[in-house]
């Protein structure tokens, strides 16, 4: 009897999100982002009235995206630090462990349910901020918004993910929090240092201003090592915006949305493995 | 199923140890349950019983040694099944703060495959229906408590496993812990429970394990451990002006074991039935007697005294 109980997965995933989808932190940080991104959206590009539906477009989805790219981060890392080291720290893992269920169907469950709470909160804030966008500047863009909406909530497994990794590993559910930020916080600097890295390195900020010297190409490929760089590339590419602030960016050709989603899998994936071996492994 | 399997065991563990880094929490522990006893497990914090308890279910992993249940070898860590005919209740309980106690028990039967009619009735009979619309977050400690005693019941399993069942309990839910426990012993099941408390398993159990040290002490019914351990209640009697010295009408009492004074308090150790004949032998020979009380051996005398060799 070494087959996978779907039903049992079923179980862990429905009651994870139920259980999830009250928890203060959860709503409140879901209220803030949407309050944020109806704010985002009207100042960027409703504001315009459609007067300028290009670049009111283009600075929409950079005013979104940047907040997306902390909140959700914020709100995945607040469902998955927990759902491991603290349920080991207040007993109740010992419970669920001593009904007939295996640690794997419990991982994947727990994933399913904290993963559907990250679509409704991404949901929730793309959609009341797209029906404003829609209404006052026009659905020309709608095919993109829905993969941007797609996009995001690939970023929110990717850090949902993480954070369940880092609840296997932590012997308690601080430790498990305290690795959550510094994911992402180290996300937030990864820009930084790659600056850091180009200067150090020989380059020249005036040069990459002017376009006149190129950033290399490796130290480009270098944000497959940061979370939110993948989704901002991903969403970037998806939108075609080569302009940021004025300034125009040449990405190496192999950079594209499709490179950006590959490897964001692959980081769920190879988390995935470990937080299964590393939860088999642990003592409750 | 093992060669040498006594259908009379419910839960037997054979040599089995566990290391925590450089501690031997639990050492070369032989242990046997019978099926349909009340077995208590004491032993003071620390002794290796949460340990020992944890292995059995399962959530931490043996460093030697095996644990049978009903005969199947569980100790591979593969077999579920057999969790279907257990019963659970850690020595720290918790749920799901966001969910109600319905939402709770009906989590628990999907997974054990019980039908979830049984959900109401189980709440009512733990005495949570009060409760019932309540989150469970807020819930005080007796309540969960009792949630957690429900919840093991789901299924009806033939073996329960409690661990520190009444820890940190008021006296009105220890009482209704412990008759939830004889209940759940009358309808045929096997209670394996854990206490640092003698008065609590002394009320309950068929036989005691004492364990120190990760060490299995002794096991014994109650009555026979305490005659190994010469455990003696004693009196504590307050005698005003006493001033720390014995009348010597408590010696001629028969069954008196020692007495002796400290300040205004007289304290005898003696049967259990030479308790009024102390008393009566004081007032008669003119002793005034303020107050008096029984002081029910600690587990660590007893400890002490089976460690330094009071025992066997």
């Amino acid at each position: 009897m070494l087959g996978i109980s779907l039903k049992a997965i079923y179980s862990v995933a429905k009651k994870e999100f139920a259980d999830n989808v009250r928890n203060r932190w959860i709503v409140a940080l879901t209220i803030i982002f949407v309050i944020l991104m109806l704010l985002a959206s009207y100042v960027a590009g409703a504001q315009t009235g459609g007067g300028s539906v290009l670049g009111g477009m283009e600075e929409t989805v950079i005013g979104l995206m940047s907040i997306a790219v902390i909140l959700i981060p914020l709100i995945a890392v607040m469902l998955g630090y927990a759902s491991i080291a603290g349920e080991c720290e207040n007993g109740s893992m010992g419970i669920l462990l001593s009904h007939p269920i295996r640690r794997g169907e419990i991982l994947v469950g727990k994933l399913i349910g904290l993963g559907f709470v990250i679509v409704v909160s991404t949901v929730v804030g793309f959609g009341s901020a797209g029906i404003l966008i829609a209404a006052t500047v026009g659905a020309e863009s709608g095919a993109a918004y829905v993969s941007f909406i797609g996009l995001t909530i690939l970023s929110g497994f990717l850090y949902l993910s993480m954070a369940v990794l880092f609840s296997t590993i932590a012997k308690s559910r601080t430790k498990a929090l305290g690795m959550g930020v510094v994911l992402i916080f180290w996300s937030m600097i990864y820009g930084m240092i790659i600056f850091g890295v180009y200067m150090a390195t020989g380059g020249d900020i005036q040069g990459l201003m002017t376009g006149s010297e190129p950033f290399p190409n490796w130290l480009y490929a270098s944000i497959v090592i940061s979370p939110a760089d993948l989704y901002q590339l991903a969403v970037m590419m998806a939108f075609e915006i080569k302009l940021v602030f004025g300034y125009s960016f040449d990405v190496p050709f192999f950079m594209t949305t499709e490179f950006a989603v590959m490897v964001q899998i692959l980081w769920i994936e190879l988390a995935v493995v470990l937080a299964y071996f590393s939860f088999k492994k642990r003592d409750i | 199923m093992n060669e040498n399997y006594d259908p009379e065991i419910a839960i037997e563990t054979r040599n089995l140890s566990k290391r925590f880094k450089d501690v031997l929490a639990v050492d070369s522990l032989y242990m046997s349950v019978k099926r349909g006893e009340i077995y208590g497990f004491l032993g003071p914090n620390g002794a290796g019983k949460t340990t020992t308890i944890k292995m059995i279910m399962g959530l931490i992993r043996a460093t030697r040694g095996n644990i049978f249940l009903n005969g199947t070898r569980i100790d591979d860590g593969f077999d579920v099944e057999h969790r279907r005919k257990t019963g659970y209740l850690p020595e720290q309980v918790a749920f799901y703060r966001n969910l109600t106690p319905v939402q709770t028990l009906n989590f628990f039967c999907e997974l054990k495959d019980v039908d979830k009619s049984i959900v109401v009735p189980l709440i009512e009979e733990v005495g949570l229906t009060d409760a019932i619309h309540r989150k469970v977050g807020t819930y005080s400690k007796g309540m969960v408590q009792l949630l957690g005693i429900a919840q093991a019941m789901i299924g009806n399993p033939s073996i329960y496993i409690f661990d520190e069942p009444m820890g940190g309990l008021d006296a009105r839910w220890v009482k209704v812990t412990r008759e939830k426990i004889r209940n759940l012993n009358k309808q045929g099941a096997t209670v394996l429970f854990s206490s640092h408390i003698l008065s609590e398993v002394q009320a309950l159990c068929n036989r005691v394990a004492i364990i120190d040290e990760g060490k299995l002490l002794a096991v014994d019914t109650v009555p026979n451990l305490s005659k190994r351990l010469h455990i003696m209640p004693q009196l504590e009697i307050t005698v005003p002006g006493l001033g720390g010295r014995v009348p010597e009408a408590v010696f001629n009492v028969p069954g008196v074991e020692t007495a002796e004074a400290e300040g205004d308090k007289l304290l005898v150790t003696c049967d259990t039935d030479a308790r009024v004949d102390v008393i009566t032998a004081l007032k008669e020979a003119g002793v005034e007697i303020r107050d008096f009380r029984t002081i029910e051996p600690s587990l660590e005398d007893a400890f002490v005294k089976m460690i330094s060799g009071g025992g066997d």
